[in-house]
């Protein structure tokens, strides 16, 4: 996967900047193991802790042989606090063992004696018919020249964090450490107080490290590090307590499932008039959160009855998940685009123009067009060999949202820069660009500056969710940084007798009227106590100005119409961030979007037994990721015309990916694939008119 | 995971002394130890012994020596049965004289796999089934009562049934090299409890209706130590897989064949990921006599018959035309003929 092609656009005010072309600060030491993630802590002295979990959709526990096991060499404690689950994975209780090793032998011996209950698994369980269609809605589609009636559908998604949640708590008394796996440092200590007893200055929660959480690592605490807190307050001992691979598939949330009812009213020409849609979302035990984005408003849609419901079932609810309820309405969205097009025989990237709403979208669609080389796009329904080719469209958008965030920079004597945060780094690249902000305002290279992140006891930040991240903590961090380096200056202007505002650092170098006056490593020696720390005065920080982040992806694929199996050829990405502050880590977060956006369009689902209710492919096996040799070129292109600020990044390029490949599908084979994934079944079902049947309009059913 | 001994086997007779060492309740043979791992990883077994018999030397050698391990005698073909995979793959002798089962070895799993699975762990690893590899389902295969395939999730089970009726137990032999060894008229060598044995490969595995609870017909403390199998010079595989790195065909084909001028004289024919053991198509082989591969209208109709008396389950209907195509597919790989779209990829 080559992803050396010139980027578009590129940021007005970075310039040659060393931050182009600068690599993640901390990638050594990930990829060679010395990053110590939360995991990875084993402290001395430590119990380890397991959940017990139903096993079924539903299940009453009839008997258990705990008593039993408790006996057994090196357990501590078998606590069962609940008869029933309704979710397979549901906690029901814990074992806590002295080692690894006993553990794993308690959880082996433990007989847990369930009776299975009857199940509903999926949207499909509740919602058995079409809803019927509003009044008014019938009026624009019985006024109408064409209409689709289509239902689309979207599986669940897991999150599938590398690292599995969970956390090591260290309590000694009067204070503790907190080794979390989490994206909100300061939603982690603010959830455990109680559990540890301890006020929130008292301990400290150090997540250095994050091995992904997409979403399912922002809410607090959760289950893993309550438990763990209780009992290491309790017993006065470090607990570890993390969940394993098949847990994490099962109780730490997910992307829910979709289906979206569609009723559109059009005119020939493709311009949409109205009609009804109606979107339900599968939420498992849980009562909300099943949102499904669509219409996303942006395109015109005319006049629309909308609702929405989310249906509860056996299984493990939502959590947040990289773009809540984006990607699965996006789904639904472009593809029907595709179907209206294809009815009125309208090119679909021409009818995205006539019908977005945003200038910024028609100038990226343009743009991007070029680069996919969408001239040579086959028109839908004309090829007949067994290998087709398709092409596919796909738009998103973001807002910008504030949090709470502060900076601090110490300068030391001895010439070296900390730039410290509280926030951790998901892989976003939170380390490398505090450090590219620092250093710029500074007057240094990013690699003098060492940025420390990941604790409760560093300046507040705020949680990894909403692609908040970078927007809300470059500004501060900048702030405290020009304050650090005023301060220092301050000194120096003393000593020279001149006013501080005389002076400048540029590239390590203490400036007088453009002339060297001595280095910036000279000057931290005039520094008369240890260091000296810049803030951030909130009062004082600017965070106004608007920064939406559009975004449009192309896709080029090709169906292989004998097998069914689509080989995935071209993603060109563009993607409105703002100001770049690290080019490689931006593109990473691109590409990174679009590889699970990928992955969801043709590979990934929960697959929950329609009769126990049981997850059966809770691995990482036979819940199928994208692999290297499924991989197609990606195409990054940051795009900041009109942005001067730090805008959202992280979750918008999940968004459209989906939706693009459904239409790049529709596009080679002539019937939609209206189902996520996309599998070599749907696809030769689709081939074979199965669903894609012409309805009396002409337009595809 | 239970604890356990490990035991690295020297030669035959430590292997097989170690395997009756009555110190210990439950011995097992392991070879790369993939599948054995996950198994006890799953708490579906328990072995209290490893007997890691890939350094197995001296007569009858289990690792094979050399960069290439495997050995042609005339028209045959011999290599250890504790080659791994990569070796079956990069061997310049199969993928001459044989490749199919270079094809077929290169094809499974991943490069990390393919660099410790061994040959006779491949033939003998158990099935896939999501039920029989979750502990909390006490299928049939495991001594329950119920196959959980039949009301559940099957889109990856078998179109095809060994007895006369289908199931009980609807698994599809996991094994991607015993096709290939099956066209290739293979023979597995054991020795153990009585004498060397020599087991034709279409005799190593047993359906359903035979006993649910394995799949082959070694008998316990059996080890087998090399293959022998004949040149199949022409011969090709296919497999159709949902993603195509790490995952497992949705069905595959193995064929062997003899020109006969422009036209197929003789063919062989055995399917993968359908059947609960490797599947003969022999309709369709002898379809495919007289057919030029070339001719892709021929060479399709003969194909169109390996779906014949497929009996599929709700989900996996699709396999059926699918299998028709990995067949068709993997004569063209043998004769040389260009797959569309296989170009630059
Ligand atoms: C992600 C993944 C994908 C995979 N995809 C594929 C695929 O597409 N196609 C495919 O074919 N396979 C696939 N595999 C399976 C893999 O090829 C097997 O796990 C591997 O071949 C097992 O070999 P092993 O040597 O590790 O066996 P082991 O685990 O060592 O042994 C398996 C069994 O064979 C017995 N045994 C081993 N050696 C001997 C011997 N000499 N004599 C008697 N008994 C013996 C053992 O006792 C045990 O019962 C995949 C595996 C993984 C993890
Ligand atoms: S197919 Fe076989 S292994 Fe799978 S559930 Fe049924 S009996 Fe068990």
């Amino acid at each position: 996967m080559a992803t050396t092609t010139p980027t578009m656009n590129r940021p007005m005010n970075l310039g040659a900047s060393a931050a182009d072309h600068l690599d993640r600060v901390d990638a050594l030491a990930k990829v060679t193991g010395a990053a110590k993630y939360g995991r990875d802590r084993y402290l001395p002295g430590s119990l380890f802790a397991a959940l017990i979990r139903c096993p079924w959709g539903s299940a009453e526990l009839l008997s258990d042989n705990a008593a039993e096991v408790g006996k057994l060499a090196g357990v501590v404690e078998i606590k069962i606090s609940r008869r029933e689950g309704t979710y397979h994975g549901r906690d029901v209780g814990y074992v806590l063992a002295d080692s690894v090793v006993a553990l794993k032998r308690a959880m082996n011996a433990l007989k847990l004696e369930w009776k299975r209950r009857e199940v509903k698994t999926r949207i499909e369980d509740t919602v058995k018919e079409p809803p019927a269609i509003n009044e008014d809605a019938k009026k624009v589609l019985d006024a109408a020249a064409k209409k689709l009636s289509a239902v689309y559908s979207t599986p669940v998604q897991t999150h599938s964090s590398l690292e599995t949640h969970g956390c090591v708590v260290d309590h000694r008394g009067d204070s503790a450490t907190v080794y979390a796996s989490t994206q909100g440092t300061f939603a982690f200590r603010d959830g455990l107080d109680e559990a540890l007893k301890l006020k929130g200055s008292d301990f400290e929660i150090v997540c250095e490290y994050v091995g992904g959480g997409f979403g399912s690592k922002l809410g607090g605490p959760g289950k893993e590090g309550l438990n763990a807190a209780r009992i290491s307050a309790a017993r006065g001992k470090p607990v570890y307590l993390f969940v394993n691979r098949e847990e994490e598939h099962l109780d730490t949330g997910n992307r829910p499932s979709s289906m979206t009812f569609a009723e559109l009213a059009f005119e020939n020409d493709g311009t949409i008039t109205g009609g009804q849609i109606l979107t339900f979302g599968g939420v498992g035990v849980a009562r909300g959160g099943g949102g499904c984005d669509v219409p996303s408003g942006r395109y015109n849609f005319g006049d629309l009855r909308r609702a929405h419901t989310d249906v509860s079932f056996n299984a493990g609810g939502p959590r947040a998940m990289r773009a809540p309820g984006k990607p699965q309405g996006a789904f639904a969205e472009e593809l029907m685009l595709d179907e209206v097009a294809l009815a009125c025989n309208v090119d679909p990237l021409e009818l995205r123009m006539r019908l977005a709403r945003s200038g910024n979208h028609k100038e990226m669609m343009k743009a991007g067009a070029k680069l996919i080389g969408w001239a040579n796009r086959i028109p839908t329904g004309t090829q007949t060999g067994t290998i087709r080719r398709g092409m596919g469209v796909g738009l998103c958008s973001w807002g910008l949202f504030p949090a709470r965030a502060e900076g601090e920079v110490v300068i030391y004597r001895d010439g070296s820069v900390e730039a410290r945060t509280g926030t951790q780094d998901i892989g976003t690249g939170q380390r490398t660009i505090m450090g590219v902000v620092a250093a710029e305002a500074v007057g240094i290279n990013p690699d003098e500056v060492r940025c420390s992140i990941g604790s409760s006891k560093l300046p507040v930040g705020p949680g990894s969710g909403g692609s908040v991240t970078a927007p809300n903590t470059a500004p501060p961090m900048r702030a405290a940084a020009l304050d650090a380096k005023n301060k220092l200056l301050t000194i120096i202007a003393k000593e020279l007798n001149v006013e501080a505002s005389a002076l400048e650092i540029v590239k390590g170098e203490v400036l007088r009227g453009g002339q060297r006056v001595m280095s910036f490593k000279d000057a931290c020696q005039r520094i008369t106590g240890d260091s000296i720390t810049g803030r951030s005065d909130a009062a004082k920080v600017d965070t106004s100005g608007k920064g939406h982040s559009d975004g449009v992806q192309f896709v080029e694929l090709s169906v292989d119409t004998e097998t069914g199996v689509i080989h995935l050829h071209n993603v060109v990405a563009l993607q409105s961030c703002g100001r770049v502050l690290a080019r490689k880590t931006a593109e990473s977060q691109i590409i990174g979007g679009v590889i699970q956006g990928l992955s969801y369009a043709l590979f990934e689902q929960r697959v929950l037994d329609r009769v126990t209710g049981a997850m059966v492919n809770a691995n990482l096996e036979s819940y199928k990721i994208l692999g290297p040799k499924d991989m197609p070129h990606i195409t990054p292109v940051l795009w900041s015309k009109g942005q001067t600020k730090v805008c959202s990044l992280g979750e918008p390029p999940v968004i459209p990916t989906a939706g693009a490949v459904a239409c790049a599908v529709l596009n080679a084979i002539g019937a939609p694939v209206r189902s996520l994934p996309i599998t070599p079944a749907k696809v030769l079902a689709a081939l074979a008119g199965v669903g894609g049947k012409k309805n009396e309009d002409g337009g595809a059913r | 995971m239970n604890s356990f001994t490990y035991v690295r086997a020297r030669n035959q007779a430590e292997a097989l002394s170690s395997l009756k060492d009555a110190k210990f309740s439950l011995p097992v043979f392991k070879g790369g130890g993939l599948d054995l791992v996950d198994h006890m990883k799953e708490g579906l077994i328990a072995p209290d012994a490893l007997i890691d018999v890939r350094g197995v030397r001296g007569e009858g050698d289990l690792a094979g020596n050399g960069p290439d391990a495997v050995e042609m005698k005339g028209e045959v073909i011999r290599f250890p049965a504790a080659m791994t995979l990569a070796q079956a793959a990069n061997s310049a002798v199969l993928r001459k004289f044989a490749p199919v089962v270079a094809m077929t070895a290169g094809s499974a799993a991943t490069p990390a796999v393919r660099n410790v699975a061994t040959v006779a762990g491949n033939l003998l690893q158990r099935p896939r089934c999501w039920y029989y590899r979750n502990s909390q389902f006490n299928c049939l295969k495991k001594g329950g009562s119920t196959c959980f395939a039949v009301e559940g999730e099957n889109a990856y089970h078998a179109i095809f049934s060994t007895g006369s009726s289908p199931g009980p137990c609807h698994i599809v032999h996991p094994s991607n090299l015993a096709p290939a060894l099956m066209v290739c008229d293979a023979v597995v060598h054991t020795v153990g409890n009585a004498d060397r044995k020599e087991i034709p490969i279409g005799k190593l595995f047993h359906g359903p209706e035979k006993g649910v609870t394995s799949e082959h017909t070694l008998e316990a403390g059996e080890l087998i130590t090399h293959i022998t199998m004949k040149a199949r010079p022409v011969s090709g595989f296919y497999a159709i897989k949902e993603k195509q790195s790490f995952d497992w065909p949705l069905v595959f084909a193995c064929v062997a064949i003899e020109m006969a001028g422009e036209r197929i004289g003789k063919a062989e024919v055995v399917a993968g990921a359908v059947a609960p053991v490797p599947w003969a198509l022999p309709a369709v082989a002898a379809a495919l006599k007289g057919v030029d591969p070339k001719d892709e209208r021929a060479l399709t109709e003969a194909c169109a018959l390996a779906g014949k008396g497929a009996k599929p389950m709700r989900d996996n209907g699709y396999k059926v035309g699918l299998l028709s195509v990995a067949v068709k597919r993997a004569v063209m790989k043998a004769a040389g003929v260009a797959i569309a779209g296989e170009e630059g990829r």
